[in-house]
């Protein structure tokens, strides 16, 4: 891991360069993309190093965005609250409602402490719409960025830095809080609060402070969200926000430092390419996060430390070989199942059934060829890319094993 | 005879119809190495679990010090200076020998709700952690996971856990299950070593550890203690022998 700090510094400098190296479009996804890996990382905290698993994470992202629009109706991005600190109120309106929501949560842990936390984000939900000044009802609360500081806050680069020094500070005070004894005590709930207990620990203080740190910086990433499209609304409650940072998380690596950052970044990246692309996008986060959970519990990024803590031994141009092999004969499994799945989709979609007249069904246009769909051909195509992935990607597999088996 | 440091006054405990510990009455010497032996199912593990604050008694009280700890929570008995080992090894397994211990450590010094000072610098912390590794014999382990210990390594660290509050007085349940002769008699040697000028309750059916280790012993059979003494004593009381000694001969 001696490359780390280098690696990190290039990335740094990446980000840095990025509004002079993409499009306003793809700049915009960079914003939610940080957004993201913030909120990924607040839920990493309680979950990947307190081993807390909340399902209603969205409540304080909620919560912080609602107190950011307020705040900057309120101050006019000037005075106390200029607009590069505005976040800080959805710190602060996270960091009191993850202590109360905490409190209780923490009360029982596993399966109980995440339906509480389930049913705390839905109380919410419910309640918002019903709170006219608060939440400001189906219209929601809208805002302006206001210039402070010189700088004018009214163009996307301004947006992104302002995004980019919140998420960096935040992950980097994240990093030394894990090196605190309360991040410390963190790992040693996760792993035997039973013992935390019998050594004199308070382990339901030291949970609901963890609760509310991780609810503090949910809340700044929900504030960021809020000034980068200037409005909060009661939709950013919502479960399905809820389940997106739990899923992100685990792709990228719940355990590891930085593993849900990067599974945040990586599927809003993934969101923002397929959505435009398919319609049928969310099935294909849905299989992504289930074909990690099978074959990299451990999540990307977590897998990879793994693997580069414990090489195969088979030397770095074999080891690369094989994961190349086992990538190309993927990719192949992969645009077989894919082009399955899209073909299903245009045949199973309402507007083509609508063009199906006596029995005459018409020609499907996919990846640039017409298909005949009660002809064998799409199927057989599909099926038999798909096929041939997998049986490559299973030879792939059996070579290496015979490899291991010939080296024991 | 000094003034007990562990005094059990007419304990009872019962669970529901099931009356577990019947009316004990036990006194722990300070600096003594105390056994307390029984049958299964005799009330052992019950009697460690009033003594620790897991269970609170049905009647009776529990002195600690002179101080009743009777249905004080393990947290709270634990800071008045009585820790202990559990039968099932209860460690951190996902992290360090070294975090293992620091954890453990780190609450003697008060360090609960810290968040602005680095663990890596609490330098008298992590002195305390490099003695600990030095007494339970496990300096070359400190950065293995606990969970890939092996089982007698992981009991040493369980007892090392126990020792890092400073206790005046350790309750050591079954710390030899499971083990080995050679692995048993590294134990018993450790242990040996760590309770110099501490106070000890042990749990344990190996009864070869139990004679060598134990200043005085008392049996415990049904929920009531029937005799305290010396392993000689023991050895020769009749109800002894009757009720434990003679059935595991038989």
């Amino acid at each position: 891991m001696k490359y780390a700090p280098l690696l990190l510094l290039v990335t740094v400098a990446v980000l840095i360069a990025l509004p002079w190296l993409v499009s306003g479009s793809m700049l915009n996804a960079a914003v939610q993309m940080l957004i993201a890996a913030l909120f990924a990382m607040a839920f990493g905290l309680l979950c990947g190093q307190a081993g807390m698993l909340s399902f209603g994470h969205a409540a304080y992202f909620g919560v912080g965005a609602f107190a950011a629009v307020h705040a900057m109706n309120a101050f006019g991005g000037e005075g106390l609250l200029p607009t590069p600190l505005l976040p800080l109120v959805g710190g602060a309106t996270g960091l009191v409602s993850g202590l109360l929501a905490g409190y209780f949560s923490t009360k029982r842990t596993g399966v109980y402490f995440a339906m509480i936390t389930l049913a705390l984000a839905e109380l919410l939900h419910a309640l918002a719409p019903h709170l006219k000044t608060v939440f400001g009802g189906e219209a929601g609360v809208s805002s302006f960025r206001m210039p402070a500081w010189g700088i004018g806050f009214g163009s996307l680069n301004d947006v992104y830095f302002l995004t980019l020094v919140w998420t960096l500070v935040s992950i980097g005070l994240l990093y030394l809080f894990s090196k605190t004894p309360l991040g410390r005590l963190a790992l040693g709930l996760r792993e035997n609060a039973h013992r935390l207990r019998f050594l004199g620990y308070n382990t339901h203080a030291l949970g609901t402070l963890i609760f509310a740190i991780s609810a503090m910086f949910a809340g700044i990433a929900g504030a960021l969200q809020s000034m980068n499209i200037e409005a909060a609304n009661y939709v950013v409650l919502e479960s399905h926000i809820s389940t997106a940072v739990v899923l992100n998380s685990f792709i990228g690596g719940v355990r590891v430092f930085l593993g849900p950052a990067i599974g945040g970044a990586l599927m809003t990246f993934f969101g923002h390419v397929t959505s435009d692309l398919t319609r049928v996008w969310l099935l294909y986060q849905g299989i992504i996060f289930v074909l990690v959970m099978m074959f990299l519990p451990r999540g990307l990024v977590g897998e990879l430390v793994e693997r580069l803590r414990n090489p195969s031994g088979e030397g770095l141009a074999r080891t690369l070989g094989t994961v190349l092999a086992r990538l190309v004969s993927l990719a192949i499994a992969a645009f077989g199942a894919v082009f399955l799945i899209e073909f299903l989709q245009r045949v199973l979609s309402p507007e083509y059934r609508a063009g199906v007249t006596d029995g005459t069904w018409p020609d499907i246009a996919l990846f640039s060829y017409d298909w005949a769909p009660l002809s064998v051909s799409p199927w057989a195509f599909g099926l038999g890319l798909f096929g041939i992935g997998i049986a490559l990607v299973t030879m792939v597999n059996r070579r290496v094993a015979a490899r291991k088996e010939a080296q024991a | 005879m000094s003034d007990p440091i562990l005094s059990l006054q007419h304990v009872h405990k019962s669970f529901g119809e099931a009356h577990i510990i019947r009316d004990a009455n036990l006194d722990v010497i300070p600096g003594e190495r105390h056994a307390v032996i029984g049958p299964n199912g005799a009330g052992k593990s019950t009697l460690f679990h009033l003594c620790s604050g897991q269970f609170a008694p049905t009647e009776g009280k529990i002195l600690l010090n002179g101080k009743n700890i009777a249905g004080l929570k393990p947290a709270e008995v634990n800071r008045r200076g009585l820790a202990r080992s559990f039968q099932i090894t209860n460690i951190f397994p996902g992290v360090t020998v070294f975090e293992n211990l620091r954890l453990a450590v780190m609450r003697k010094h008060n360090l609960q709700f810290v968040f602005w000072r680095s663990a890596a610098r609490l330098r008298l912390v992590n002195e305390e952690v490099d003695d600990l590794l030095t007494k339970i014999r496990l300096t070359d382990r400190a950065q293995t996971l606990a969970s890939q210990l092996s089982y007698s390594e992981q009991r040493s660290l369980e007892i090392g856990m126990t020792l890092a509050s400073d206790p005046q007085v350790i309750l050591l349940d079954e710390p030899m299950a499971g083990m080995s002769h050679e692995e048993t008699d590294y134990t018993a040697g450790l242990i040996r070593e760590i309770t110099e000028g501490r106070t000890l309750l042990i749990v344990e059916h190996d009864m070869s550890v139990v004679f060598s280790l134990a200043h005085r012993i008392s049996v415990l059979v049904y929920g009531e203690i029937i005799a305290t003494g010396t392993p000689e004593d023991i050895r020769g009381n009749a109800r002894v022998k009757e009720a434990y000694l003679g059935e595991e001969a038989a």
